[in-house]
């Protein structure tokens, strides 16, 4: 049974993958060709999709797969909606119980001692990948041919100075307070969807 | 530096009901792009700022859950938070309303959902959206830098991190359990340092900085517009 073995299959990706959704991709691509529910090509142009679609990208991808392989059956449409849940919930079910029960063990032993050593040697860490997020996350954004992974490869040829603009005009933005208050999130990526439409869309500047 | 909302959460998680964590999550789903990074602002914007249901501090600890724990780090962070406010349920409700919006949008534009993101205008939107996204990183980072403590083992361990996790493809796991064996060993040494010299241990001076916090438990209405 197809929806068994797509269960299944995104079960183990769910529970083997650290490193959060990007480090999933590589077993994705795997499942998906091994199984024949997809070619390599599909997958790759989706990865575009999931990252420009609302919602975190490594669940966006599970929901396409299942989808596609579920329209794949006879159950039509309604497959479609099947293989996207039994997928997104596979996906999702080994965290669910892990992280309850971390989380659990968390309340209980945070002020015993070696709890509180780790905790302080993985804070930082953990900052510092937010860190690393932010220059690959603005290099994609600013230079898109370029990799920190491989620094000698150049890519620097492609520069996207609008985008940059955009950066430093948000920046500020996304600090003051009125009354006291900060501008939401959420209203600082509508406003930046607004300015992409005229800046890039109205006004035709270069991508 | 200010630190609000020191009361203990499970005080305060019995006033989330299911349905307010579940909008909350499903409005943070709705609107992350790409990893799960660019939801901690909104995460702080609500969680912290707004309702004050958790500190920075707890958010950085959910953060330092959901990295060392399998599986997608802007779900495990849903899971982490409504547990905590919320027990098990908490848990579910958190995680479907983060995943649910995908789900939704994927599974009903997956006829013309290539078509959709080629779109001009769409691209336009998203390439402004990226943008901003980096700006909301920027500032994820910062405000989780602000909770960590002083000092060069803090600062040797990010810089550490940092240019590991960026230059090179060594897993992630790895850096995490280095961190947390460091951490340990950092502190038993510093520990049996300040025993030796008869000062204050390290462990204990973050008692008291703790005790501090939950002391100005009255500016929680100044410090609250953070």
């Amino acid at each position: 049974m197809i929806y068994l073995t797509l269960f299944w299959e995104y079960f183990k990706i769910g529970l083997f993958t650290i490193g959060g959704g990007y480090a999933m991709l590589p077993l994705v691509t795997q499942i998906v060709t091994k199984h024949g529910w997809m070619t390599e090509q599909q997958l790759i142009e989706f990865i575009g999709v999931a990252e420009s679609t609302p919602g975190p990208f490594a669940i966006n991808l599970a929901t396409f797969v299942g989808n596609t392989v579920g329209l794949s059956t006879s159950l039509g449409v309604f497959g479609g909606i099947l293989g996207s849940l039994v997928a997104t919930v596979a996906v999702v079910l080994p965290s669910l119980i892990i992280i309850m029960i971390v989380t659990g063990l968390f309340g209980k032993f945070q002020s015993n001692k070696y709890v509180k050593g780790a905790l302080k040697g993985i804070r930082p860490v953990v900052v510092g990948l937010i860190l690393s997020a932010v220059f690959t996350v603005a290099a994609k954004v600013v230079l898109p041919d370029f990799s920190f992974k491989n620094i000698f490869a150049g890519g620097v040829s492609r520069f996207n100075w609008i985008s940059l603009i955009i950066m430093a005009a948000f920046f500020p933005l996304a600090q003051i307070k009125i009354k006291g208050k900060k501008i939401h999130p959420i209203l600082l990526i509508l406003l930046s969807a607004a300015v992409g439409i005229v800046i890039f869309g109205t006004l035709g500047a270069q991508q | 530096m200010k630190h609000n909302a020191t009361k203990t959460n499970t005080d305060q998680g019995r006033q989330v009901s299911l349905w307010q964590l579940f909008v909350t999550f499903f409005k943070t789903g709705l609107f992350t792009f790409g990893g799960g990074y660019a939801m901690i602002s909104i995460l702080e914007e609500e969680l912290v700022a707004k309702k004050h249901w958790i500190t920075s501090r707890d958010m950085l600890d959910m953060l330092v859950i959901a990295e060392s724990t399998p599986g997608v780090i802007a779900v495990n962070t849903a899971t982490s938070v409504g547990f905590r406010m919320r027990g098990i349920l908490g848990a579910i409700v958190a995680t479907l309303g983060v995943v649910l919006p995908s789900f939704v949008i994927i599974s009903a534009l997956s006829y013309v959902i290539n078509a959709f993101a080629d779109n001009t205008w769409y691209k336009a939107a998203f390439t402004g959206v990226q943008a901003c996204v980096t700006v909301l990183v920027v500032n994820a980072f910062i405000k989780m830098f602000r909770q960590l403590e002083s000092g060069w083992f803090s600062a040797l361990m990010l810089t550490a991190a940092f240019n590991v996790a960026l230059f090179t493809d060594f897993n992630v796991i790895f850096l995490i359990l280095i961190g947390g064996a460091s951490g340990i060993l950092y502190s038993l040494v510093a520990d049996s340092v300040s025993r030796r010299k008869g000062r204050k241990l390290p462990l204990e001076n973050s008692d008291i900085i703790d005790g501090e916090r939950s002391d100005d438990g009255e500016n929680r209405q100044s410090g609250g517009d953070e």
